[in-house]
């Protein structure tokens, strides 16, 4: 068994060092009772997931446009949020969406497509991609190459930990 | 003078036959001459039409810049070459016509594009070289084709040339096409994009700027093909897209579903970093992925309260029982081992062992 098989300042050592701090961290806050509720186990699993993206957007250090929305997104409370969202959307989509507010809490945005057949698929992947609203085609996929690759890597490091956690 | 005499006095019927040998060797040394006298004159009009048909094109070529240096049977063309140079090579029969190409070409090529830096060093070795034509030609068969566009700039183009000269040389790319994508994948490293005007293209800045953009667009889908598995074999972009959109979408239930895993999984926290680092993933995840679908309903289910607790333990306390029966054992592990990483948190493995050592004496 090697020691020194990964480069150390590589994306995958990076993340898994931040995660399993983070891991230790949870599970030091609130261990595991033998009779937890499938409440608990949903709001540990709440924590573990954003501490998995929150590690993976702090690896890859706000380089890229996801990673910042990412960490914004976390950071913010919901409420605080909603009212930028709303802000930023309709300041920089006015070409792409028709937002009609129907009160002033919620807003109702309605996506036209644009572009020829491509369109739905492209505001699909605009969802799915975190920071994608605001971006023209060509960034959109550059982000959409490095989104996957990171989360390439954070499925398998998790994967090996769960296999690790789990074999005992 | 006299001897002559007293040869041709001495004997007649020997001179009869000697006079045929003779009048046959001046015959031949006459075909000899006659045909130096025809090439020379050839030689000296370089720009004669039927002279250079005679020849084969390279020695026409050396004929046109150097008529000094031209040694007729001393350069031999290997036919392929040849042939790849007839058919490529668009001849322009005028001098004057070449000058002017050769001069735009160095014209064209100031900035910092690859392809036609290749095509300026290339056009005064193929012009001014002697023996080494072939070679060029040979090495860089899209070069010498595209540099018979010779439109890189459309600045450049209005103001150098004439439009017929353009169209003559333009022609022959018909046969190039392949050539311009060689230069399209060259403009995607560059830092300024200099696209070339195939035939029949608008040559305005915005439809070269939008094939610029839509090169670009390309060059990142067939990046994205190859990473996505199982992408490469699909055809049109609607489809690639759609792979692609599947793809993030189920890396990102994995991710819901592996932390789920890790909620529920106990964890004894000796944490090896080494072993982390050496294992990869197997394939022990594939037989439970049966189960992906629970973390898309789990939340829903919790989000409607607690009413629906125990249609959730089932589906869920299947999963679970092999899990929990190994949390009650490995709960007495966890606290000694606790206290240990939260000293150190770092992950060296040697310190965590050193320190494991401490606690036990």
């Amino acid at each position: 068994m090697d020691l020194h098989n990964l480069n150390p300042s590589s994306l995958k050592s990076r993340f898994t060092t931040r995660f399993l701090r983070a891991l230790t961290e949870i599970n030091a806050r609130k261990p595991i009772a033998s009779s937890s509720s499938p409440r608990e186990i949903f709001q540990r699993y709440r924590r573990i997931k954003d501490a998995a993206d929150t590690s993976m957007a702090y690896s890859v250090r706000s380089r890229r446009t996801w990673s910042k929305a990412t960490l914004w997104r976390l950071r913010t409370p919901s409420h605080r949020r909603r009212l930028a969202s709303f802000g930023r959307r309709s300041s920089l989509n006015k070409t792409r969406t028709t937002t009609t507010a129907s009160h002033r809490g919620a807003v109702v945005v309605q996506i036209t497509s644009r572009g020829g057949g491509l369109g739905v698929q492209l505001e699909e992947l605009r969802e799915l991609v975190p920071g994608g609203e605001a971006m023209d085609l060509c960034n959109l996929l550059d982000e959409t190459a490095h989104y996957i690759k990171c989360l390439t890597t954070q499925v398998q490091v998790m994967r090996t930990i769960a296999n690790l956690y789990s074999l005992e | 003078m006299e001897l002559n005499a007293g040869t041709a006095g001495t004997g007649s019927h020997e001179t009869a036959s000697e006079r045929k040998e003779v009048a046959a060797l001046e015959s031949l040394q006459f075909t000899d001459e006659i045909r130096r006298l025809m090439l020379a004159p050839a030689t000296d009009n370089a720009s004669s039409f039927t002279a250079l048909l005679e020849l084969p094109a390279p020695q026409a070529v050396q004929l046109i810049h150097s008529p000094d240096s031209v040694k007729l049977t001393a350069v031999h063309a290997p036919t392929p070459n040849v042939d790849d140079f007839k058919g490529s090579f668009h001849f322009p029969f005028d001098s004057g016509l070449i000058e002017r190409a050769a001069r735009f070409s160095l014209f064209a090529g100031d900035g910092n594009i690859n392809v036609n830096n290749k095509s300026n060093s290339l056009e005064p070795t193929s012009y001014n070289s002697t023996a080494n034509l072939q070679k060029p030609v040979k090495s860089e068969p899209a070069e010498t084709e595209s540099y018979q566009a010779l439109v890189s700039d459309p600045t450049v183009e209005n103001r150098s040339i004439k439009r017929k000269d353009r169209e003559k040389v333009k022609g022959s790319t018909k046969k190039n096409k392949t050539a311009a994508k060689d230069s399209s994948d060259d403009a995607e490293k560059l830092p300024y994009v200099h696209v070339r005007a195939r035939r029949g293209q608008a040559t305005d800045s915005h439809s070269l700027a939008e094939r610029a953009r839509r090169e670009k667009i390309n060059a990142r889908m067939k990046l994205l093909q190859e990473l996505v598995p199982g992408c490469s074999k699909i055809s049109g972009t609607a489809l690639v897209l759609d792979e692609i959109i599947n793809h993030v979408q189920s890396l990102q239930r994995q991710v819901e579903f592996l932390s789920m895993r890790l909620a529920a999984v106990n964890p004894r926290i000796d944490v090896n970093l080494d072993s982390i680092f050496t294992a990869d993933s197997g394939s022990l995840m594939n037989s439970n992925f049966s189960g992906m679908v629970m973390p898309m309903m789990w939340p829903e289910v919790q989000l409607n309260g607690n009413r629906q607790q125990y249609p959730q333990q089932s589906q869920f306390g299947a999963f679970q029982q092999p899990v929990w029966g190994r949390e009650e054992v490995c709960n007495n592990y966890m606290t000694p081992e606790n206290s240990l990483l939260s000293y150190d948190s770092s992950g060296n493995s040697a310190s965590l062992h050193s320190n494991q050592l401490k606690m036990e004496l």
